[in-house]
């Protein structure tokens, strides 16, 4: 299976570019596309009204748009019933409803993103290819860097809750065992690591991102970067190919989309520079297609081969 | 003994504020990261409290550490 990334700044035709290699490369292999996109439009490109954000195009090519909303949603119900079960007295004061306030904490939906990422992968063995169209370069950048950050702390957190749970052994092997009747709160402490719930759930949170951290820098997965030929596009492409050098993500392959006669030069000087920051990464020119602009559907048109070097 | 105690109370203190940090104007885990860890840390929680509201009350807090009764 091989995962691939599509990202770029807004309207370069990532959503598009992606989707014309979906549908290349599903005359062959079979082919999930999804959108991480809060606006989404693969429906629009394809033309078809996704039921339940999937829908599936043909016996190769399944798309699914993902509902950043209400895969927030359902995380934090997660969250929030576990714990209203530990602290259960409050549902005798009806208090626990005040745990909903949750949702509206920054920083959750990159964490739900990322989840329906690791979860695609973990569940969809039955493709040969998963193309990921992205959120424009900011977030993209941000959740993709979540791994890394979360690694970090969850490393320092764990050494400090070993350091806690050494101290409680130690006054555990003081006080001995407990006697009968005895109800001294401080040595019924959890002091075995393998014990220690947030230990624990701090443990198999760090193996979650590893494991995602190895596949999204293995040789599974690429990022294909698509940009258009002007200068904004130049510089946010450098930005980027930045930010995913830094993360340590396996950028593979330069789309240069929207090419005309007008800007053949600005093209191949764009092209010429991107090419220079990543090592010589080949490029594929896309030229504008007029035809699709007017109808998006007629991406099956498309002359140039996208999926040669995926 | 007494020490370890000290030691071990102010262990999980920070624990607690490293984990709720983002409440008290320091720079912040990933938040789901709070919210995986927050049912199980009620004992923490109880620490931080209490720590705060002994903050002020220097000589209590040295004649407790030294085990004066």
């Amino acid at each position: 299976m091989k995962i691939v990334f599509y990202t770029g700044k807004g309207g370069v035709g990532k959503s598009t570019v992606a989707a014309a290699t979906a549908w290349q490369l599903s005359q062959s292999r079979r082919v999930l596309i999804l959108s991480l996109d809060p606006a989404h439009n693969l429906g629009d490109i394809f033309r078809v009204t996704l039921i339940d954000g999937e829908k599936r195009l043909s016996e190769n090519l399944v798309l699914r748009e993902v509902d950043l909303r209400k895969l927030s949603r359902a995380y934090l119900d997660r969250e929030i019933s576990v714990l209203s079960s530990t602290y259960k007295y409050l549902q005798v004061l009806n208090l626990d409803r005040y745990f909903s306030v949750l949702k509206y904490s920054p920083g959750i939906e990159e964490y739900a993103l990322l989840t329906s990422i690791e979860e695609t992968i973990r569940e969809s063995r039955g493709f040969d290819f998963i193309i990921f169209d992205t959120p424009p370069t900011g977030l993209t950048l941000r959740f993709l860097a979540l791994p890394q950050i979360t690694i970090t702390w969850i490393d320092r957190l764990v050494q400090i809750r070993r350091q806690i749970l050494e101290r409680r052994h130690t006054i555990q092997k003081i006080l001995g065992p407990p006697k009968d009747g005895e109800k001294n709160r401080e040595r019924i402490l959890d002091y075995d690591e393998n014990e220690d719930e947030v230990l624990r759930r701090l443990r198999s949170l760090g193996e979650n991102y590893q494991a995602l951290n190895r596949i999204l820098r293995g040789d599974m997965s690429s990022f294909v970067l698509v940009f258009n030929p002007d200068f904004l596009s130049l510089r946010e492409s450098q930005r980027l190919i930045d930010g995913l050098r830094d993360l340590r993500l396996p950028l593979r392959m330069l789309i240069d989309n929207k090419v005309t006669e007008d800007n053949r030069e600005m093209a191949d000087h764009v092209e010429t520079v991107l090419k220079d920051m990543t090592g010589g990464l080949p490029v594929q020119r896309i030229l504008l297609s007029r035809a699709l602009s007017a109808d998006a559907s007629r991406l099956r048109d498309i002359p140039e081969d996208l999926i040669y070097m995926l | 003994m007494a020490l370890t105690c000290v030691e071990l109370r102010e262990l999980e203190n920070i624990f607690a504020l490293l984990i709720l940090s983002s409440f008290v104007g320091f720079s912040a885990p990933p938040t789901f990261l709070s919210v995986e860890l927050l049912p199980y840390m009620e004992r923490e929680l109880r620490i931080l409290n209490q720590r705060a509201e002994d903050a002020s009350d220097m000589l209590a807090e040295l004649v407790g550490t030294l085990g004066i009764d």
